[in-house]
């Protein structure tokens, strides 16, 4: 209580403030925190040393020192240089590890390019294609992706030609093949001087980003537009070409060849690959959809309107206009679609795609037991790939907060 | 006061949770008893082993086992609470005490008897890994199939041996790995996989539900020696004598000719000795195990003999999957196979 | 000089494409060249896919079989339903006694007809229906499910949710016909309504308690055989799963989410990192750890059940989804309500219990039905650790003996449930955001 006396004099008297140690509020603070931390410390205390305990009576070792012993097994789709019999658990890891970095990379790739186009068709004005597209975000929206992802492996790439009517996608050059033991490509062989083409692309590219600069410089002091594309492409597409070809084509193919059972050469994709990533970017892309189109709808129609109005076509509408003023409204739901996306591969394991989850939680585990320290270091594996994602989200949300204040 | 109450709360809570520290793990058949019934741990359905049917009972050949010694403890094959624990946590499972008896076609091996903190108890059934291939392919040995593609499940020692088999041979085999038979199986099918891998038994079981079966054939190459055992928590006999001479009853009653049918019958009339004392009208062999005299014959009149539960899981029976007994491992030792039980005297 | 016309112009006839076919087809499907392409391109793929679902799901398929040599004999090619018929018990109830599932069947009933009055209009004290279902609801339908013995506490809870639900319903007919509120119309019977409030709140003590009596000494005379939960399965245990999941997630996601907000930095980022960390990982990681690890980390001896296990591990899992979703919640409420809650003398709770969480709960309940959606779907990864949820089932037939190998079929049917449930409920979520956005433009 605030008593002000002596008014005319203009003086106030401070309320003498009683110290209770039980009422204030800095005191209580202090307790309730401390009780806080104190529970939770206490809680960790005693579920590591239950842990210990039960470990210890039980036999059970424990220790990282498993990752440096030899892991029997064979696995069938490697990034890395892998020999059943001398390779260690640790490489197990990181190919798993990889394969699920690989999976869900493309997977995000994929998803929110098929998400854009397909929330886009929600709002286009054909009715059949709306409807369509609607079909597709509610049906793969309330399925569990879990029965989507063995329907894919089971009732598409099972399905593909066997090996001996495999699919030409590259029209007879051979150099991409389809059958239902995976997708084959060839893998490009450089020569000794294919580094000069690399550094030709990359002076064009250098080059077509001043161009880009010049233009932009020009129509904001002018008005006038510059057209840049044409003289782009041809910069990008002449310019390594034509050093490729004077330093006499440095440049062969590892073609995939028919040999016994399958084919041998290039790199290949397994079909369980495939399924994967068809199912998760469709399931991710459903969602995607959903808040592309919530954003572009979240846009004030007489923005459209008024850049009609000013003359623009109805895809530059979209594109300059519409796009992005929706952006910080699509953006956040997209990334934690990318966070869902990576812990979403774990279901891999249902179709034998070797993710970090079947090769390490389920076969390693199988083999040498460990359970708390491989469970762990999976959960590691995911918190810091997840912790990295929702970084760049807290990184753009700050971007956005900047230019809207 | 309030926070007096909250420190007492946290005391007692403390005091409360360092209480269940003690030898739980000493008497399972206590912990069994007590509890009015036994828990059985089996996986996921595999046919023929443990399987549900439309009604939601369990069935299987390891099942019988389950059902074998709830009958043993309590005289009652009801009094049985089947837990099916997935791959990854069947030996959890069995060494936190969840279950007391792991049944569900488990391969004793060295490393798992010695680090894994259980026993094994003799094995129901002898199985081995083998390989299914199209007739059409031409391949009747396996070492044709030089790059080949298999099919195989994860999580087992499956995947191992089949490895171990490639780099042995210097075959190049590349494994292609699935969680779930189904899917294993029809990538195969669809020529995903030029060969499957698995279990002889399993292998066969999954063959007759192909749709043609007689496209394809196992070959006659076994890699490995898979003999599937039930398992207990170590430093218990009592409770393993239990489950070790179920098993065996089991084998014993079909060597002596008894069977659920002629239980009764066999007590009152058999002049056997040796019929007498495993249906307990002689002799006092239950309580060297800590069970009444009738357990034996609870088992054989509850579950059958061990012939018996073959035919019906795993042979030719309407929930069978039509594997032939005669002259493979699991026949009798007199019909030469493995079977074979210690006298019950 | 003004033109007044006597007649009203006649209207002008609507345009071709707003009446024919013809017309609305050429606006909707081919205004231009690329949107004919467009459309032809569509209906395509829409009649491939359509016509190939058609002939594998009904033309060629086989309803009745006893197993699925006899589906192979009758098509090849066809799908096989029959397998899935016969399981149909299974499927939904899992392996429930097949005597006892009305009990199943009675409790969702329950549920039903307790929360419908809540939609229904004129009913009064739709506040008290609410909290009667949150109270007395999971220990009924708990009792109904697993059956046993009741203890004390038990049969009071028992006896409670009886007189609540026949409270409930009669106040739903008093309130159709009388247009009171089930105690006023009490009040008025016994011809109280002008008597004090004290003696008014007497007559509805005395009549709760000699109900509650009488219904506790009627429910001492039986009891249901009891269910132990490896019996449960199917649809149901997915519905125990995520209800219990989603209803017991809740409190904590408040909690949660008032913890991240909070001014104590030692709650704070305690509940930031926990909502972080569980956010961070897969379910089937979480799902893992609780079925293997939490044996581990309890006393020796300690065992809870699986099912228990997996519930709390689902629960800690959705509560921090939930946290984010209350966050949301919070976020929507302008900081003028806070501080004029506390302006007027409100504690912190008083704060957040009166004033700021009944606003931001209604901003939440769309975010809350999706939650629900997703973790009803995601609930089928129970069958990975070895629950024979709807996906367990499913997946257990391919391994029955007369269905071995069956297993397309199944998970197709299994999706086409869960389309269903969650389409259905996605689309109530979504007129439920329009209708609660409509109330909010004053």
């Amino acid at each position: 209580m605030v008593k002000v006396a002596n008014q005319d004099n203009n003086v106030r008297i401070r309320p003498k403030e009683e110290f209770n140690f039980f009422q204030d509020k800095r005191v209580r603070s202090v307790f309730y925190q401390l009780l806080t931390a104190g529970t939770v410390g206490w809680l960790l205390w005693y579920l590591a040393s239950n842990t210990t305990q039960n470990l210890a009576l039980r036999g059970m070792n424990t220790g990282f020192g498993f990752l440096d012993s030899v892991a029997g097994f064979d696995t069938d789709f490697k990034l890395i240089e892998y020999t059943p019999g001398v390779g260690t658990y640790l490489d197990i890891f990181m190919i798993g590890a990889i394969n699920t970095l690989l999976i869900s990379f493309v997977a995000i790739i994929l998803s929110t390019i098929l998400g854009f186009f397909v929330g886009i068709l929600r709002l286009s004005k054909n009715w059949l294609v709306a409807k369509v597209a609607l079909a597709f975000v509610e049906v793969f929206r309330n399925t569990p992706l879990l029965i989507q992802i063995v329907f894919w492996f089971i009732g598409i790439f099972s399905l593909l030609p066997v090996v001996k009517k495999t699919i030409d996608l590259s029209f007879g050059s051979e150099m991409l093949l389809l059958n239902n033991r995976g997708l084959y490509f060839s893998t490009p062989i450089f020569g000794d001087l294919f580094w000069l083409t690399a550094l030709a692309l990359l002076t064009a590219l250098v080059g077509v980003f001043f161009l880009r600069r010049r233009a932009r410089k020009l129509q904001n002091e002018s008005g006038a537009q510059t057209k840049i594309l044409l003289p782009s492409l041809a910069l990008i597409i002449l310019l390594p070409s034509f050093t490729f070809f004077i330093t006499g084509m440095p440049l062969a193919w590892d073609i995939p060849t028919l040999q016994g059972f399958n084919f041998v050469g290039g790199a290949s994709l397994p079909p369980s690959f495939l399924a994967l990533l068809v199912s998760l970017s469709i399931y991710h892309a459903a969602q995607i959809a959903e808040a592309v189109r919530a954003g572009i709808l979240s846009v004030n129609r007489g923005q459209t309107e008024a850049a009609l109005a000013i003359g623009l076509k109805p895809g530059k509408v979209t594109s300059l206009v519409v796009v992005p003023q929706a952006m910080p409204a699509i953006v956040p739901p997209i990334i934690s679609n990318w966070m869902d996306t990576v812990k979403n591969s774990s279901l891999a394991v249902a179709i034998g795609y070797n993710d970090i989850v079947s090769l390490f939680m389920q076969t390693t585990l199988n083999q040498i037991g460990h359970a708390v320290e491989i469970v762990a270091i999976t959960m590691a594996f995911y918190m810091t790939i997840s912790l990295i994602i929702s970084g760049l989200l807290n990184i753009y949300n700050k971007r956005v907060q900047l230019v809207e204040r | 006061m309030k926070l007096r109450t909250k420190i007492t709360t946290l005391v007692g809570l403390a005091a409360l949770a360092s209480m269940g520290v003690s030898g739980a793990f000493a008497q399972t058949l206590e912990i069994v008893k007590e509890r009015g019934h036994l828990r059985c741990q089996v996986g996921a359905p595999t046919p023929g082993f443990y399987n549900l049917d439309s009604d939601g009972n369990w069935y299987g050949i390891d099942v019988a086992i389950c059902q074998a010694v709830a009958s043993a403890v309590f005289g009652d094959k009801s009094k049985l609470e089947i837990q099916s624990v997935t791959t990854q946590q069947r030996f959890t499972a069995l060494a936190n005490g969840d279950s007391d008896l792991l049944s569900r076609t488990a391969t004793w091996t060295l490393s798992r008897d010695t680090r894994l903190g259980l026993d094994f108890m003799p094995p129901n059934f002898y199985d081995g890994q083998g390989f299914t291939v199209r007739k059409d392919s031409g391949i009747t040995n396996a070492m044709q199939l030089k790059g080949a593609k298999v099919c195989v499940t994860t999580g087992t020692s499956t995947e191992l041996n089949l490895t171990d088999f490639s780099r042995e041979n210097d075959l190049g085999i590349s494994n292609v790995t699935f969680d779930d038979f189904n899917v294993r199986d029809d990538t195969y099918l669809n020529g995903g996989c030029d060969a499957v891998t698995a279990d002889k038994s399993a292998l066969a079981g999954n063959l007759a539900a192909f749709p043609v079966p007689a496209d394809h054939m196992i070959l006659p190459i076994t890699l490995s020696k898979e003999p599937l055992a039930p398992a207990v928590r170590q430093n218990d006999s009592q409770w393993a004598n239990i489950v070790r001479w179920s098993v065996f009853a089991l084998i014993n009653a079909e060597e002596l000719g008894i069977t659920q049918a002629n239980v009764d019958e066999m007590r009152a009339n058999s002049k056997n000795p040796s019929v007498l004392r495993i249906l307990g009208a002689e002799g006092e062999l239950g309580e060297g195990l800590g069970l009444d005299k009738d357990w034996a014959y609870n088992i054989i009149k509850n579950v059958g003999n061990y012939g018996e539960n073959y035919d019906r899981f795993i042979g030719d029976g309407p929930q069978g999957i039509g594997i032939a007994r005669e002259g493979s491992l699991n026949a009798l030792w007199t019909n030469g196979g493995l079977m074979y039980s210690p006298p019950m005297r | 000089m003004t033109i007044v016309r006597a007649q009203k112009t006649p209207d002008r006839t609507p345009p071709l494409s707003e009446t024919s076919i013809l017309g609305w087809m050429q606006k909707n499907l081919f205004s231009s060249f690329f949107n004919s392409i467009l459309t032809i391109i569509t209906l395509y793929i829409v009649y491939i896919t359509v016509s190939g679902i058609y002939i594998w799901g009904i033309a060629d398929a086989t309803f009745v079989a006893e197993n699925r040599r006899e589906c192979y004999n009758n098509s090849l090619t066809g799908a096989c339903w029959a397998g899935v018929i016969d399981w149909f018990d299974n499927i939904f109830y899992g392996r429930y006694p097949r005597e006892e599932i009305w009990r199943v069947n009675f409790g969702g009933l329950l549920l039903v007809l307790w929360m419908a009055p809540l939609w229904i209009s004129k009913v009064k004290g739709k506040i008290f229906i609410g909290i009667s279902v949150i109270l007395f609801y999971p220990f009924l339908a708990g009792y109904l499910f697993s059956g046993g013995e009741k203890g004390l506490f038990m049969q009071v809870m028992v006896s409670g949710a009886i007189i609540a639900f026949i409270a409930n319903m009669l106040n739903v007919l008093t309130s159709r016909i009388k247009g009171q509120s089930l105690s006023k119309f009490l009040i008025s019977l016994f011809r109280q309504s002008n008597a004090s409030d004290k003696s008014q709140r007497n007559l509805i003590l005395g009549v709760l308690v000699i109900s509650f009596a009488a219904v506790f000494f009627w429910q001492t005379g039986w009891s249901l055989e009891g269910v132990v939960w490896t019996k449960w399965g199917g649809m149901f245990l997915t519905l125990v799963i995520s209800g219990v999941g989603i209803a017991a997630s809740m409190p904590l996601g408040v909690f949660l989410a008032l913890g991240r907000q909070s001014k104590l930095p030692v709650v704070k980022v305690l509940s930031t990192s926990f909502i972080e960390v569980f956010r961070s990982v897969p379910l089937i990681t979480v799902l893992f750890m609780a079925t293997t690890m939490f044996p581990l980390f309890m006393p020796e001896g300690f065992v809870l059940n699986k099912l228990v296990q997996v519930i709390l591990a689902i629960i800690l899992f959705n509560a921090c989804y939930m946290a984010e979703n209350v966050r949301a919640g919070l976020q929507a409420i302008p900081k003028g309500q806070s501080e004029g809650a506390h302006t007027i003398g409100l504690s912190y709770w008083g704060t957040m219990g009166l004033i700021i969480m009944p606003q931001a709960l209604k901003h939440m309940i769309p975010n809350i039905v999706g939650n629900f959606i997703g973790l009803l779907k995601n609930t089928t990864l129970v069958s990975i650790i070895g629950l024979f949820d709807i996906l367990g089932m499913l997946r257990s037939i391919s391994k029955d003996a007369p269905w071995i190998g069956l297993h397309k079929e199944p998970l197709i049917f299994g999706a086409i449930i869960f389309f269903i449930v969650c389409f259905s409920m996605s689309k109530y979520s979504r007129h439920l955001e329009v209708k609660l956005s409509a109330g909010n433009k004053h």
